[in-house]
């Protein structure tokens, strides 16, 4: 008798203390996704600076610009779904790659220090974002590695916990070439 | 970077001339070892007979080359500190300025212990510190120090006390091209100092988390703990970690780096003295010239993590 009230009592101890690792889990992959949330606002907030910056330089992409801005505009919906916002993130992304590449054609723009001191604030912020989201999705992955391995894959089925959206990167994004200066 | 030919030519025209003296020294210094080591080796023998003889002159004259031998073998101790002084202002001072004129060389300082510990690279407080060849210097915009040091802890068995190594290399520290505000620990997967109680003592006492990271060959090469997950993330990008691996495979498998107050600090494990002059062998070129080589590495281990490469980030 006392033997199984014993089982009984470890096995309620071992589900309950799977279920609470299950929860810090959870919550570390939410905690990530502030963080970078927090890094992504970081670097949509320079983007109407780096439009009024190259603006009166870049007359000829004018509508590359109201593109962006108006992707940037997307973003200060309520929070989006992740998949939802890595699409927009991508897209948002492709845009940004083509300014710097028209940058390229406007040789004063290229030189002026407002622009340069931004560009470094935007790389910043994109260093910053990468590790948030390399932190997000390790996070996403060691949550996953709770739900699906066996015993807590029965806790989290029981409790409906779901998978979670990993945050990819662009493909640009991936292919940065790692430029040296000496 | 100066090459092993440029620095033939320069061991030839300005070495040269100032090592025939140092040899000459050297040469009657290892004469006084010798003689010092001899004279021990017939006490030892006079020890023996005397103990197996009931005439008591064996013992006097054990006795009596025995405080010859210890006479001996202080003052070749005295001359090899002085010796080895002189060589180090005279000769590797000129390699140190031939590899980089920034450069500044203190024969005799070392990284304070403050500095040691507060790497966190080696969690416990030594019993015994020594070091030397203090180095300062500016690599482009890379401002960096680094020095030998041997750092031991006490062992006792029963009566007996001596001393084991924790970390015996270089030990180096430079300005990190990234602001970062939290503390990174990268220590080698091969570190026994990174044991089960290690961890967990620094993961409460030091708040630490440990970060787990993409890189399988870093991962299994390295172990990190860190104050801030996106922060060691953004010091510890892709690239970099790559270059950890490159740097490891370079230096081996003890390399170990942390990321404190906007400094990176390595430590890497070398069994061999640096910079000091030999006693029983030549100085000669190939020495020298791994003099040379050992400053290399330094350089090679900023150019190896990018150090320089500030374009966009700290200035």
């Amino acid at each position: 008798m006392y033997i199984a009230i014993g089982i009984v009592v470890v096995l309620i101890l071992v589900v309950i203390g799977l279920y609470n690792s299950l929860i810090v889990k959870k919550n570390a992959v939410d905690n990530a996704f502030f963080s970078m949330d927090v890094m992504l606002k970081k670097r949509h907030d320079l983007i109407p600076m780096l439009v009024d910056t190259v603006k009166g330089y870049m007359q000829h992409e004018k509508e590359l610009l109201s593109r962006l801005t108006a992707l940037r505009q997307q973003f200060d919906a309520p929070r989006l779904p992740v998949n939802e916002q890595v699409k927009l993130e991508n897209q948002f992304n492709t845009l940004l790659q083509q300014v710097r590449v028209q940058v390229e054609q406007y040789p004063d723009l290229k030189a002026s220090e407002n622009f340069l001191k931004l560009q470094g604030a935007i790389n910043e912020a994109e260093e910053q974002l990468a590790a948030s989201r390399r932190f997000y999705n390790a996070a996403v992955n060691d949550y996953h590695n709770g739900i699906m391995t066996f015993p807590s894959s029965v806790i989290a089925s029981m409790a409906g916990m779901g998978r979670k959206d990993y945050f990819a990167a662009a493909a640009e994004d991936k292919a940065v070439p790692e430029i040296t200066f000496k | 970077m100066q090459t092993s030919e440029a620095f033939r030519s320069f061991y030839e025209q300005e070495l040269a001339s100032l090592l025939t003296p140092l040899e000459e020294h050297r040469k009657k210094i290892k004469k006084g070892a010798v003689l010092g080591l001899v004279l021990l080796g017939i006490s030892v023998l006079f020890f023996i007979i005397a103990s197996s003889s009931k005439l008591s002159t064996p013992a006097i004259i054990a006795f009596i080359l025995f405080l010859a031998a210890i006479i001996t073998l202080v003052n070749y101790a005295m001359r090899l500190k002085k010796f080895t002084r002189t060589f180090k202002t005279e000769i590797v001072s000129r390699i140190m300025h031939f590899v980089d004129p920034s450069l500044r060389y203190s024969p005799e300082q070392y990284i304070s212990e403050t500095d040691y510990l507060k790497s966190g690279l080696f969690v416990e407080k030594p019993d015994r510190y020594k070091g030397d060849d203090y180095v300062e210097g500016l690599h482009g915009k890379t401002t960096f120090v680094f020095s030998e040091l041997h750092t031991e802890r006490r062992v006792s068995s029963g009566k007996n006390t001596h001393y084991q190594t924790i970390f015996k290399g270089l030990f180096f520290i430079a300005d990190f091209n990234k602001h970062f505000s939290g503390r990174t620990y990268v220590w080698s997967e091969r570190n026994p100092q990174i044991n089960f109680l290690t961890k967990l003592f620094s993961s409460f006492a030091w708040n630490l988390e440990k970060v787990k990271l993409e890189s399988k060959e870093f991962e299994d090469r390295f172990i990190v703990y860190s104050t801030d997950q996106v922060e060691s993330r953004y010091i510890l990008s892709p690239s970099f970690m790559e270059r950890a691996v490159r740097l490891q495979r370079l230096m081996g498998d003890g390399v170990s780096l942390s990321f404190i107050d906007t400094n990176i600090y390595v430590a890497v494990p070398i069994r061999e003295e640096l910079f000091e002059p030999s006693v029983f062998s030549a100085n000669d070129f190939s020495r020298l010239d791994d003099f040379r080589t050992t400053l290399v590495i330094v350089y090679d281990i900023m150019d190896e993590l990018k150090l320089n490469d500030r374009l966009w980030t700290k200035e």
